[in-house]
């Protein structure tokens, strides 16, 4: 970070443009690696030894995949029948087959072998095949496994960004408009600025390697940045590097433009974050987005303005005393905005009181909120005990309020911690929208087949939605089919429902109540004439 | 609840292989190449209903079908072509009775009737294994379809509605 005494010395306005310049080169260049991600043929599976469901004697010393096309890997993982996954890292590439060694004797059971390879045209795609060594067993369940120094990149690269947005453009904003001709706290600003140049560019990277599922080692490879990039994390990167820009130009350039490029960065500050996350992406569009400008916005003009203010009371600079009326005189309007906009944010967010406490979403809320009480209650000390006889010129009092200034802009570091971890944690409206998806099973037998829908796919009131058809994908006119969920293990007696058909095409029933979530048998009686019946039957997942 | 759990332990300890509630036929075994009484036994309606009508599809391999009158019922045949021709009496068989109906009868929950016919199992059935007759009873708008057969391998007690069913014996 030696660049920053550049910015407070006026003879060096040439190497500041070559900043400006680097910037914008980075820009350009971000949206031409965009703009190159086109759609050609993606690279497909052709062969796999051992084939899919295949049951050997004896565990194959490698494994091979054929793709239709040269392939690089990135992950290939080994489930074990106990669901432990092992990262294959030994494979030979040879034209378009991938050799996979074999690290390990394998037990007998059911094993999985996952794998998501990029193509030449940039696209990843992934599978995964079945063999069994012995016997088939139940396969194992893939469980999630959390790639932690990843996370924590991901988390760090947020919070420098956070720290770059709203510390830095922020500042910037607090310096051009706030701090009349006071410069306290500019080093600071800056250099919050080049951490957010820093991260974001990073967490682009960062934002690929989770959508692909890479470990961080991969972070070089040019399909994770343009996996990132294609996300809409992408555009926040692009108007968050802008925003960071101008909010660099306003510390640096001439002092005439200085309020507009302030300006234009907090505005900045708002349009990146509403371009991606949670919130933006939840309905309605029209009022969440702007909502989320209005906060991130509100959060620049606050938290910005702490480290300037603070430094310059603390070193009783001159015009300091300026600096605080124009500050609080504007704060109170902000803050109003800014808290209500999260409020009703909030509210989308989380839905029900009990998600506060039930999802971590809601817990991250509690926390965030509050750290929040303490922030008010030390703005509100701040406000109405300490600023007006700060502003009168105590000189004990100003340093007071300097230290709890302080504090307050330890506590915004903190929120931005918190509000960094909801990168990981479904909202609570996300999580509802994704319970209400059905589970569908495609029923496949010799007489005939069925592909069924259980909307929503959770315990609880339910229905059902059926297409038969015949064995070999002919019509199929039932006579009456009756759809059966039995679930052995419960101790629950089979649930059984007659189907009525809509005249769709389908067969459908309503009002079933599924008690309990896990796996259940889903058995059709499909009455095909008076005297024949054809019964299929899949294990069906429903979620909790 | 009691008296009935006595009464189906009563039924296993003695042996009979007859499922107390399902359509049964009296008779559970015949050897091919002769003449078969099917008895069929309707021991209640459907869940509590009476019982309107009883319907038994002819298999395969079962020919010269004569159902018995019964009274107070409508009896009706359905005939159709077999899926081959068969020796009967030294004369070549290819069409007969497919199903066999009593209908418009009513026959109470809690009393017992039987429905009975005549036919003749064709020579040429496999002996040593189950020749199924597939049963729909009809109680109004209700029904009990009898008309399960059991898979390769699959027990017959783990169906719901087992069709009632003989075991073919060899040609005497």
């Amino acid at each position: 970070m030696n660049a920053t005494p550049f910015l407070q010395r006026p003879a060096t306005i040439g190497k500041r443009f070559g900043w400006a310049g680097g910037l914008f080169a980075m820009v350009i260049a971000l949206i031409v690696m965009a703009s190159t991600n086109q759609a050609f043929a993606h690279a497909a599976l052709i062969k796999t030894d051992p084939v899919d469901g295949a049951v050997m004697a004896q565990a194959p010393a490698r494994f091979s995949l054929t793709f239709s096309e040269p392939v690089s890997p990135l992950v290939l993982t080994l489930v074990t029948p106990d669901g432990t996954p092992v990262t294959l890292t030994s494979f030979r590439l040879s034209d378009q087959t991938v050799e996979i060694d074999n690290p390990r004797p394998l037990k007998s059971g059911t094993h999985v072998l996952s794998w998501r390879v990029v193509s030449a045209d940039g696209h990843p795609v992934g599978g995964s095949l079945l063999f069994s060594i012995g016997a088939p067993s139940e396969p194992p369940a893939v469980s999630e496994t959390v790639d932690w120094p990843l996370r924590s990149a991901i988390w760090i690269g947020k919070v420098l960004l956070y720290i770059g947005l709203f510390l830095g453009v922020g500042g910037a904003f607090a310096l051009a408009w706030l701090a009349g001709g006071g410069r306290a706290g500019q080093r600071l600003v800056a250099v919050s600025i080049l951490c957010g140049l820093v991260a974001a560019p990073l967490s682009l990277g960062f934002q690929g390697l989770d959508a692909l599922g890479a470990p961080l080692s991969h972070l070089a490879q040019p399909v994770v940045w343009r996996t990132g990039f294609g996300t809409s994390f992408g555009w926040t990167v692009l108007i968050a590097l802008i925003a960071l820009g101008l909010g660099l130009l306003s510390l640096a350039g001439p002092r005439a433009a200085a309020r507009l490029l302030a300006l234009a960065g907090l505005a900045g500050v708002g349009a990146a974050l509403t371009a991606s996350g949670h919130a933006s992406a939840a309905e309605p569009q029209w009022l969440t987005r702007p909502l989320v400008f209005v906060h991130g916005a509100g959060i620049a003009f606050w938290a910005g303005a702490l480290v300037p203010l603070g430094l310059a009371l603390k070193r009783q600079a001159a015009g300091s005393v300026d600096f605080l009326r124009r500050f609080s005189r504007a704060i109170l309007p902000v803050v109003a905005l800014l808290a209500a906009a999260g409020v009703v944010l909030a509210v989308i967010q989380v839905r029900t009181p009990s998600a506060l406490i039930d999802t971590a979403y809601g817990r991250l809320l509690l926390l965030k909120l509050g750290l929040l009480v303490f922030l008010f209650t030390l703005a509100a000390v701040n406000r109405w005990k300490l600023t007006a006889s700060a502003e009168a010129g105590a000189t004990e009092v100003q340093r007071r309020l300097a230290r709890s200034v302080g504090v307050e802009v330890l506590i915004v570091l903190a929120i931005l911690g918190v509000a960094a971890c909801w990168r990981f944690t479904p909202p609570p409206r996300a999580l509802a929208i994704a319970a209400a998806q059905p589970v569908s099973v495609h029923i496949h037998a010799l007489q005939a087949m069925a592909d069924l829908s259980i909307t929503p796919g959770h315990a609880g009131p339910v229905s059902a939605s059926m297409i038969i058809m015949t064995g070999d994908f002919g019509p199929l006119d039932a006579k009456e089919v009756t759809l059966v969920m039995s679930k052995p293990d419960s101790g629950i007696e089979p649930l059984k429902r007659a189907a009525t058909k809509p005249g769709d095409g389908s067969w459908r029933v309503d009002n079933l109540i599924i008690p309990v979530p896990g796996r259940w048998t889903v058995r059709l009686d499909i009455l095909v004439s008076d005297f024949e019946m054809v019964k299929i039957e899949a294990p069906v997942d429903i979620r909790r | 609840m009691n008296k009935y759990l006595l009464a189906a332990g009563a039924f296993l300890v003695l042996g009979t292989n007859a499922a107390f509630a399902h359509i049964t036929l009296e008779t559970q075994e015949a050897a091919i190449g002769s003449t078969y009484k099917a008895v069929l036994r309707v021991p209640h309606g459907c869940d509590g209903k009476a019982t309107t009508a009883v319907r038994v599809q002819i298999p395969e391999g079962v020919i010269a079908v004569k159902p018995m009158p019964k009274p107070g019922w409508t009896l009706q045949t359905k005939k159709g072509k077999y899926e081959k021709s068969y020796q009967l009496y030294g004369q070549a068989v290819a069409d007969g009775v497919k199903e066999v109906d009593w209908s418009g009868g009513n026959l109470p929950d809690e009393f017992y009737d039987e429905f009975v016919f005549r036919a003749v199992l064709a020579a040429d059935l496999p002996p040593g294994q189950m020749l199924y007759f597939p049963v729909v009873q009809e109680c109004g708008d209700a029904a009990v379809r009898w008309i399960e057969i059991p898979a390769a391998g699959q027990d017959e007690d783990a169906l719901e509605n087992p069709a009632p069913g003989i075991k073919l014996k060899p040609k005497k």
